[in-house]
């Protein structure tokens, strides 16, 4: 393949030809640590999945489909399942509207844009632990800093971190805060991409304000919201810091993940189980990948 | 009547803009909280906030809060355990992605397809669901709670070989060619022209690199116990220790931040115009 392209252009071959062809033994480093410590535990996590575990976690013998047989019979796994999606989709979604909603309103000008913008970035300077460490400072039962200021303005608020539907909020709101800063950059960039011929097309078509950012500017930026939207999920989907920070799962398995329970079965206080472990890992792999395709469906094409 | 028309409408878009700035206001305050309350609390006696309210009056300036923290977690050793993982990680990911990037771009070869297919391939594998069998593997060969075990996994990453892949291939083959005719090796060609004519991209990698070594929190969290924590595990152990005394836990998380927050005040544009367009290609 590589001679028939060289080949149309007549000088050039013989000179490439003299240089000793090692440039493509460059390609190893990368290669080699990829297959190493991402492809090869893939295949490895597949084959855990259906070997039984001895009392450190090895693998014993094979069992076949025992393993997923116990989890998928299991209603908490359903539980578990459905928790982690509407855990991953809340998160994004405030996230990525809310980013869309401030992009939006800092494209025109605005007092103190500037430093608003600088505002708006700044949860992308916290990492998930980082971010879930401050809300539990925030929802903290007794001397929780939220609802001691939501009652100044007359508002009762949850208990957050024991009740489980206002836990599952919690971990959404805790998630859609920190991915926010990183929404809003990635939004802010896309609407400045927008040629301002469009915009002053749609202006003297009337276009103004919300129609505006309805009809031209939400179309023209959404290969990035479908980015977002992606990404978002795939990262919500894996969420763990949250729970390990905040509520370790509960109350009452409320808020149990996939990779909480992943992390439990494996690297909890009880006997290591890395084969059922495993399967949640397949599962994760699975679903993520599912989810993935089924967004691509529903938002468009993979152009972002 | 085009008089009367703008003569009209000037009120209105003040009146516009003024809501427009309001709404922006309430809603830079309700992303602002958890940073304001936050680094209001760790500069104040435990208990102030809550009692005063998130606008205090700050004649009780204190650093006990920080005194406490360091104390109470190794947060200056897990700090630097966390530079130094940043530091070999985002080195290997970019001096490792740029080789990669630099042979599936300029050499023509048998298999550079097929290569590149892998590295986009591990794109798709989710982070999370790999840990056990590099678990393992990290284990097995002695490197458990040690800088070198965190690292050791992530000194490859997919991302910066694809964005210095996309990045090179729009530079032109005959610089490459004139770099090579001119008697440079592969590795003087890539470091001395190819690097130096892609350098937005460049920059780009070793932020993502670096924040996503800083940022690490479930691998580091498995493989060390106290010997190689980093400070995003130390930081989730210490909510969980003061959960009641959140001052304390509120001076720990500045701490962990600051470096980020900086990050971010001093390159908001550099991140919006590089990593944010940057991961859209």
């Amino acid at each position: 393949m590589a001679d028939t392209t060289a080949g149309t252009d007549g000088a050039r071959p013989r000179s490439r030809r003299r240089m000793p062809a090692t440039g493509k033994w460059l390609v190893l480093p990368a290669l080699l640590l990829l297959l190493v410590f991402v492809l090869r535990p893939l295949v490895r996590t597949v084959e855990l999945s259906f070997h039984a575990s001895d009392i450190v976690g090895n693998p014993t013998r094979f069992v076949g489909l025992a393993n997923y047989l116990d989890l998928f019979t299991d209603p908490g796994f359903l539980r578990v399942t459905l928790v982690t999606i509407v855990i991953a989709l809340l998160g994004t979604g405030i996230a990525t509207s809310a980013a869309l909603g401030a992009a939006l309103l800092l494209r025109r000008h605005v007092l103190g844009g500037g430093l608003f913008a600088v505002v708006f970035s700044l949860p992308f300077a916290y990492s998930a632990a980082s971010a879930s460490a401050v809300f539990a400072g925030l929802f903290a039962p007794s001397v929780g800093i939220l609802n001691t200021t939501l009652a100044r303005v007359g508002i009762d608020g949850p208990a957050w971190l024991s009740d489980p539907v206002a836990a599952v909020w919690a971990i959404a709101l805790a998630t859609g805060w920190y991915e926010f800063g990183f929404a809003f950059l990635v939004l802010t960039a896309a609407v400045r991409a927008v040629p301002p011929e469009t915009i002053e097309a749609a202006q003297l078509d009337g276009a103004g304000g919300w129609r505006l950012a309805a009809r031209i500017l939400v179309p023209i930026m959404r290969p990035s919201i479908v980015f977002l939207t992606v990404t978002g999920t795939i990262s919500g989907l894996q969420t763990f810091a949250q729970i390990q920070v905040l509520t370790r799962g509960g109350p009452g398995g409320a808020t149990t993940t996939f990779v909480f329970q992943l992390f439990q079965l494996a690297f909890g206080n009880g006997t290591p189980d890395f084969g059922r472990a495993s399967v949640v890992a397949v599962v994760l792999v699975v679903v993520i990948a599912a989810v993935t395709v089924v967004q691509f469906r529903l938002f468009g094409r993979n152009d972002a | 009547m085009t008089a009367t028309v703008t003569s009209r409408r000037r009120p209105r878009l003040r009146a516009a803009t003024v809501v427009r700035f309001l709404v922006v206001l309430v809603a830079a305050a309700v992303v602002f909280f958890p940073v304001w309350t936050s680094f209001v609390s760790a500069f104040l006696p435990s208990g102030v906030v809550v009692r005063d309210g998130v606008l205090p009056w700050p004649g009780s300036l204190t650093l006990r809060n920080f005194v406490a923290v360091t104390a109470s977690v190794h947060l200056v050793p897990q700090y630097l355990v966390s530079v130094a993982v940043v530091t070999l990680q985002t080195t290997a990911q970019v001096v490792t992605g740029a080789l990669a990037a630099y042979a599936l771009v300029f050499p023509r070869w048998r298999g550079r397809a097929l290569a590149f297919g892998l590295v986009l391939l591990t794109l798709a594998v989710p982070g999370e669901s790999i840990v056990i069998p590099n678990y393992e593997l990290v284990s097995a060969i002695g490197l458990r709670d040690t800088v070198l075990g965190v690292a050791l996994p992530y000194l490859a990453a997919g991302y910066p070989v694809f964005l210095l892949r996309q990045a090179f291939a729009a530079v032109p083959t005959e610089i490459w060619e004139a770099s090579r005719l001119d008697g440079a090796g592969d590795l003087r060609s890539l470091f001395a022209i190819v690097m130096p004519a892609c350098r937005p991209e460049v920059t780009t990698a070793v932020i993502w690199s670096a924040l996503s070594a800083w940022n690490g929190f479930f691998w580091p969290l498995l493989i060390t116990d106290s010997g190689a924590r980093t400070v995003q595990v130390g930081i989730s152990q210490l909510a969980a220790s003061e959960a009641s005394d959140p001052s304390v836990l509120f001076a720990g998380t500045v701490l962990v931040v600051v470096p980020t927050i900086l990050l971010v005040v001093l390159a908001q544009r550099l991140l919006v115009n590089g990593l944010a367009r940057g991961v859209l290609h």
